[in-house]
């Protein structure tokens, strides 16, 4: 042996690259997959596994509310209709004209009136339901009274109508939505005529600067409003007119000559004074036993689904949302094995043959929390967004049990699921057309219950994490 | 600055054995893969050393051979290993089959106390675990809805011993090593969604296992005729209980909390092991060993409690045989080697019984190693080629080529630098 000290470079040098190479040689390569080698040889070392709850009960109830706050929507609802579900629905359309602000002048030596009528307007996205196949009457009636709202009103609701003169003109008129086009030749436009005597009132009035044609407030509290209303025998559908829609007073012109054709539109008063009334009899129909309220305090009632041809409905315009309580949600939590929520999905499946392409289904159904009450509260979060959940349905009318609407409900599951309090199941979610929608269209939704079979009913998954305390 | 680099990349070399290590699959059972070799002078020969003897090497071996050093002599040794893998089996997805790692397998440290007394302390690997497996599964409650099980388990259990010997009529060793087993052993359950992997729920288990751990040893040694020596060597060790302390820690896909749970203590027995060993040398130039050790496994196979399904603990054997040819050189009267030659051949049936099967492990040694002149370094490098495991019955061969090096450091002590033998 030696007794020298020193070390050499070259041994350093030799020893360092030798490590450095076996770094690299490692570093080459990756780890193996070893797929499953531990499906039959993995520990059993009692981890916590994965549970899926997808039989937890659901009530389903419908409430109803009598009325929904139909004014300023953007559209003059009218017409009417027989759901198998609902019974027959009528919407009456409301509003208040006005006079050009400037009146056009008129010479009696040159101008003529011509005819009166209501120029209604359908264009492409204009909401509709019902069979359009039919052909539909509607009728153009004034309103008999003053046009004001009743004592302690705030506004303008569903339930809320004001007498009516007689008819002043009606038409029947077939239109393609989609298109949109009428029957009438006419493009987009429904025209109605009316009452030539009125007609030729009006234009009088105009010839001589009428004050009630010059006050806004006298014309108003004269005229007081029109109302167009499906006539009698009209069926099939509903139609959303634009509130852009106007009476218009024509005449004839002696131009050089000629004959020109002129017009005088009376335009929307006031947006916020233009309602939809909407009734609904429900006689006959599976909602025929649907709970209503008995007083004007009382919350919004509801009414259980075996009550109602065991499903729940949701339809906004006409009062009608749904809501789910989950009387045993808690038990799950008090199950030996479970540690925690993973996550819960809520996927409602709408009643198997209540839909097609006539009787479409909500493209958007809201998620909601809901109290002992029944009320409408905050909007179910999903736990990756702070956005309002609509369900994305993609709509499938060929395949009707591949439609669904599918919401994450684990932060309501977190919180209800461990809820023992008092009423606590009586706390639940309400399904509900997201606004504008929800009470600018009518499209209904009819929500199997538990009685249904799996597939076609609604089902609440919960995810929770398991784990055996004797493991 | 050259030292400094030298411990920079040890340290690397450490941290690397925790950031990837080849995946191991058998090491999910059990305490884990077993080491079985030494990293040593013995690595080249199969690590077969329980006769060996040396006076410059420490041969952890046998506790008894530490009384061979070199008198007034100190060393220390580490450990360095680099290991590629080839999986085969049916269970082996064939996009990837190969893995490699570099790991920093031991350091110890020997010195030569008195004429006949060595003594040793030192820090070793006892079994090591690294897996890891994605299994599919259908969630509890449902036929549809699929997740996947990621399992993953990493630790070590390794060996702080402390060795000493004492030569009694010159061919007579009797050595007591003294060790302190500790080591934690770490298995992850996680489950994830298979659509995008993100973790839904996560289980760890986290086993911390200690106790002390005896082995003897004995070595009978002299020569036969004028060129030839011997050596005869056994090892017994008793029969011991770690003390197991387990958690289980579950988390939820927020990596909130959900159970810290800290489980009752426990044991789990090491067997009791008997080793025997023989050595020949010839004109202390060619040297022939043989060893047989044995692991009562089906002693503490019913005390033990260890987690999993298809397999058993049965006792394992193991034999190896190796050669060596050493090259010295005459300074001063006194023989110096410069050099060395070996090989070697084992055979093993672990202490892993699955789906039927005792997972045997056989292969192949050879070594080189250098004596340097001129400093006080011994550097050996050992080939290993070896095959574990089986195809059959659904189970996972891996064909493993090791390349390890072993540095030496020896020296006087308390001689101001002047050496003697």
């Amino acid at each position: 042996m030696t007794i020298i000290h020193h070390y050499l470079r070259k041994e350093l040098l030799i020893l360092l690259s030798f490590i450095v190479t076996l770094f690299f040689l490692a570093g080459c390569e990756k780890q193996p997959n070893l797929g499953q080698f531990g499906n039959s040889n993995v520990s059993d070392n009692g981890s916590a596994n994965i549970v899926v709850v997808d039989s937890s009960t659901i009530d389903l109830s419908t409430v109803y509310v009598d009325s929904t706050a139909t004014a300023a929507t953007g559209y003059l609802m009218v017409g009417t209709y027989n759901d198998a579900y609902l019974g027959q629905i009528s919407s009456q359309a409301y509003l208040q004209v006005r006079p050009p602000a400037s009146l056009p002048p008129l010479d009696p030596q040159l101008d003529t009136y011509d005819s009166i009528g209501m120029v209604l307007y359908f264009r492409k996205s204009n909401p509709y339901y019902g069979d359009t196949t039919l052909t539909p009457t509607f009728v153009v009636n004034q309103v008999d009274t003053l046009y004001q709202l009743p004592n302690y009103a705030t506004g303008w609701f569903s339930n809320q109508s004001l007498p009516l003169g007689p008819d002043l003109g009606s038409t029947s008129v077939s239109i393609a939505p989609n298109l949109p086009y009428t029957s009438q030749n006419a493009g987009d436009t429904v025209k109605i005529r009316m009452d030539d005597a009125l007609g030729q009132q009006l234009y009088n009035m105009i010839y001589n600067k009428s004050d009630t044609m010059t006050t806004l407030t006298t014309f108003l509290n004269w005229f007081n409003g029109l109302c167009i209303s499906p006539g009698a025998g009209s069926q099939g559908v509903i139609y959303g007119f634009k509130d852009s829609s106007l009476m218009r007073i024509y005449y004839r012109s002696n131009t050089g000559g000629v004959s020109v054709t002129k017009t005088i539109d009376f335009t929307l008063y006031n947006r916020a004074s233009q309602w939809n009334h909407i009734t609904n009899n429900r006689a006959g129909s599976p909602l025929a036993n649907l709970a209503t309220p008995v007083s004007v305090t009382q919350p919004p009632p509801l009414t259980p689904s075996n009550l109602t041809g065991s499903a729940s409905y949701v339809d906004n315009i006409i009062g009608l949302t749904t809501k789910m309580t989950f009387p045993f949600l808690n038990s799950i939590s008090q199950r030996p094995d479970y540690v925690g929520l993973l996550r819960a999905q809520l996927t409602v499946i709408p009643l198997a043959g209540s839909f097609n392409t006539t009787w479409t289904l909500p493209p958007q159904l809201g998620i909601y929390s809901s109290d002992l009450h029944n009320t409408l509260l905050a909007p179910v979060f999903s736990t990756a967004s702070s956005a309002v959940q609509t369900g994305g349905l993609i709509p499938n009318y060929f395949a009707p049990l591949l439609n669904s609407y599918n919401y994450d409900v684990t932060n309501f599951v977190a919180n209800q699921i461990v809820n023992n309090t008092q009423g606590s199941n009586q706390v639940g979610i309400m399904l509900s057309i997201p606004s504008p929608a929800n009470l600018s269209s009518f499209r209904r939704l009819a929500i199997a219950d538990q009685s249904f079979p799996t597939q076609q009913r609604v089902i609440l998954s919960v995810y929770y994490i398991s784990l055996y305390p004797h493991q | 600055m050259k030292r400094s680099i030298f411990i920079a990349l040890l340290a690397v070399t450490s941290l690397r054995m925790m950031a990837q290590n080849n995946n191991a699959p058998y090491s999910q059972l059990g305490l884990g893969d077993l080491e079985d070799g030494y990293y040593n002078r013995t690595s080249g020969l199969a690590n077969t050393g329980i006769a060996y003897r040396s006076n410059r090497f420490l041969i952890n071996n046998n506790p008894a051979s530490f009384s061979g050093l070199t008198d007034q002599y100190y060393t220390m040794e580490i450990g360095l290993r680099g290991q590629y893998i080839s999986y085969a089996g049916t269970q082996v997805n064939v996009g990837a089959t190969e893995s490699a790692d570099i790991t920093f397998r031991k350091l110890v440290l020997g010195i030569k106390l008195s004429h006949h007394w060595g003594s040793s302390v030192g820090l070793l690997p006892y079994s090591t675990q690294n897996y890891e497996f994605a299994v599919p599964y259908n969630l509890v409650g449902t036929t549809v809805q699929i997740a996947n099980h990621y399992y993953q388990g990493h630790g070590s259990v390794n060996r702080a011993y402390w060795a000493n010997s004492y030569e009694f009529f010159h061919h007579l060793s009797i050595g007591v090593d003294a060790s302190y087993i500790f080591g934690q052993l770490n298995q992850n359950d996680i489950i994830q969604a298979t659509a995008n992997g993100a973790t839904l729920v996560s289980t760890t288990n986290n086993t911390n296992l200690q106790n002390l751990y005896f082995t003897y040893g004995m070595q009978l040694y002299g020569r036969l005729g004028r060129n030839l020596n011997y050596s005869l060597g056994a090892t017994y060790s008793m029969k011991a209980a770690l003390l197991a302390a387990s958690t289980k820690l579950v988390l939820n896909n927020d990596s909130v909390t959900l159970q810290n749970i800290q489980n009752d203590e426990g044991y789990l027995y090491l067997p009791q092991a008997l080793g025997l060993g023989f050595a020949l040398t010839d004109k202390q130039k060619y040297t022939f060993v043989a060893d047989y050790r044995y692991q009562n496994w089906n002693g503490v196979a019913a005390q033990n409690k260890y987690p999993g399904q298809a397999y058993n603990i049965a006792s394992s054997e193991r034999g190896s045989i190796g050669f060596e040819i050493s090259k010295k050189k005459t300074f001063y009267n006194t023989r110096v080697e410069l050099s060395y030659l070996q090989t070697g051949l084992y055979y093993e049936n672990s202490y892993l019984q699955i789906n039927g099967k005792q997972i045997k492990d056989y292969g192949v040694t050879a070594g080189f190693g250098v004596n340097s002149l001129k400093s006080p370094l011994s550097y050996s490098v050992i080939f290993q080629y070896g095959v574990k495991g089986t195809t059959q019955n659904d189970l996972i061969r891996q064909n493993y080529a090791d390349v390890t090096f072993v540095l030496n450091f020896g020296a006087i002590w308390y001689t101001k630098g002047k050496k003697f033998d």
